[in-house]
């Protein structure tokens, strides 16, 4: 059928066209013959779907693990992180739930193998060649600031903040604006009443024990608001710390946050109590009482009624106050 | 440390800044993932590298594994007795750096986490150290004294 087509495109006088289309019909009917013929001999039960355009099948020869020599470069059989190709590993693994009676598949077409992520491009080799190649990169700590509390003394402020690295459908994660901001108290020029000012404003961010205050901000959408945020409060609260209004001077006693012996109901009793007992000697009533102040039991029942009245009802604070009473009525 | 060059040149990218470093007292890095003996290999990877770098560690430790479990219908319709339980495994790796200055934070971390093997996942958690800045000093009060007008 073919040649025919082309004998009478032969006869219409185009040369060059026709030729090639005779070549090309020619071609085709002796590969198409060549392959009918092997198609029919060879593989009959595949129904001969591959009978046009397959190629005769090779045999996949030595895997690539026999021509490998023993001293060669790894990092260039597996540079980057690739998938397990079990020709290319010259181990004898083994991996999967054994066989009845016998033992884990072999690594020649096991697809356990191939899911589980490997770490053949980071062999202790190419992880000291990468690092050889990253060091000119890297940064010498300064050798002057060895412990916490050189740190610490001339870099108090602390910013923490995280970054997070996930597979999933987006790369960004919301908690990493998040930005911690911590200071110690002590670092800072802050005189009494600015530090009592500022324990007031902060309230609860501030930790008594280890005199750290710490803010965390996570009002804004980026990590550099964020942190800009928390040094605008920082600095804020610092003013305003040391700023002396006029209604500050009407703190009464209850605003106090610590608890103050002089001029209290608890210093009036007892001097009125040994007044009445007399244990003194007589004179004026003011040089009286300064005598009393000055006497080691009250200065004593002093102590213990402070240390009540701050830290709380335990057991120590109460047998100290116990025994100072019983010193000071001489029961 | 160093900075990117903006020249196209191929020959020098980087040259050398006046920026002072970032100094971090504390890195943290956790890593999650389902398989155990992926962390184990992966934080051999991560010592070693920290190791060869001269980076300090301070903790290499693994915290307890999290197991979420859930317990769900076999069937799609009816059958409300038999049930099927799956679980979901997370077993984590801590690595604490000490003493770590910016540039070197960030090489190391890039080489960390370019080869994160898929399936896991990481949580860096960075202290950074700072002076206390120039305008904390001192109270500005004391220049400009403050005007009596009663604040709200």
């Amino acid at each position: 059928m073919a040649l025919l087509g082309g004998r009478m495109f032969l006869s219409l006088g185009r040369s060059n066209i026709s030729n090639l289309g005779l070549k090309q019909t020619t071609n085709r009917v002796t590969y198409a013959t060549a392959l009918s013929v092997n198609s029919s001999a060879g593989n009959k039960e595949r129904g001969g779907r591959g009978s046009v355009g397959r190629r005769p099948r090779r045999d996949p020869g030595e895997p690539r693990t026999g021509k490998m020599p023993v001293d060669q470069d790894w990092a260039s059989v597996y540079p980057s992180a690739t998938p397990f190709r079990s020709n290319a590993v010259p181990l004898p693994v083994r991996m999967g739930y054994p066989v009845k009676g016998g033992v884990s598949p072999e690594k020649k077409g096991n697809l356990e193998l191939v899911k589980i992520p490997n770490f053949l491009h980071l062999t202790p080799a190419a992880i000291k060649k990468h690092c050889e190649a990253l060091k000119p990169f890297c940064t010498e700590w300064p050798s002057a600031l060895d412990t916490d509390a050189k740190c610490d003394e001339h870099f108090p402020i602390k910013i923490q903040s995280s970054d997070y690295v996930s597979a999933g459908p987006s790369v960004r994660n919301p908690s990493a604006r998040i930005v911690h901001l911590k200071v110690k108290l002590s670092s800072l020029n802050l005189d009494e009443h600015a530090r009592k000012k500022m324990l007031k404003l902060v309230g609860e961010r501030y930790c008594k024990d280890s005199d750290i205050l710490s803010i965390k901000t996570d009002c804004c959408p980026l990590r550099q608001q964020n942190y800009e945020y928390a040094m605008y409060l920082l600095t804020v609260l610092y003013h305003e710390s040391w700023k002396i209004e006029a209604w500050e001077a009407e703190k009464t006693a209850a605003d106090m946050e610590e608890y103050s012996w002089e001029d209290s109901p608890s210093q009036k009793n007892i001097l009125d109590t040994l007044l009445r007992m007399k244990v003194a000697g007589e004179g004026e009533e003011a040089e009286v009482r300064e005598q009393l102040l000055a006497r080691g039991e009250v200065q004593e029942y002093k102590d213990s009624v402070v240390r009540l009245k701050n830290e709380g009802a335990n057991e120590n604070s109460m047998l100290q106050y116990k025994e100072a009473v019983k010193k000071v009525l001489n029961v | 440390p160093l900075a990117r060059c903006c020249c196209c040149c191929c020959c020098c990218r980087f040259l050398p800044t006046d920026e002072p470093d970032t100094l971090f007292q504390k890195v943290v890095v956790l890593v999650k993932g389902h398989d155990r003996a992926v962390l184990d290999s992966y934080e051999f990877f991560a010592t070693m590298a920290a190791k060869e770098l001269g980076i300090t560690m301070a903790k290499v430790f693994e915290p307890p594994k999290d197991i979420e479990r859930l317990t769900l219908l076999k069937s799609v319709h009816i059958y409300k007795k038999h049930r099927v339980q799956y679980e979901m495994r997370t077993h984590y790796r801590c690595i604490e750096l000490h003493h770590i200055t910016g540039c070197t934070a960030q090489v190391y971390l890039e080489y960390i986490q370019r080869n994160l093997p898929e399936g896991v996942a990481m949580e860096v958690t960075k202290t950074a150290m700072e002076k206390i800045p120039d305008h904390i000093l001192e109270p500005m009060w004391k220049d400009h004294p403050i005007d009596d007008k009663p604040s709200k």
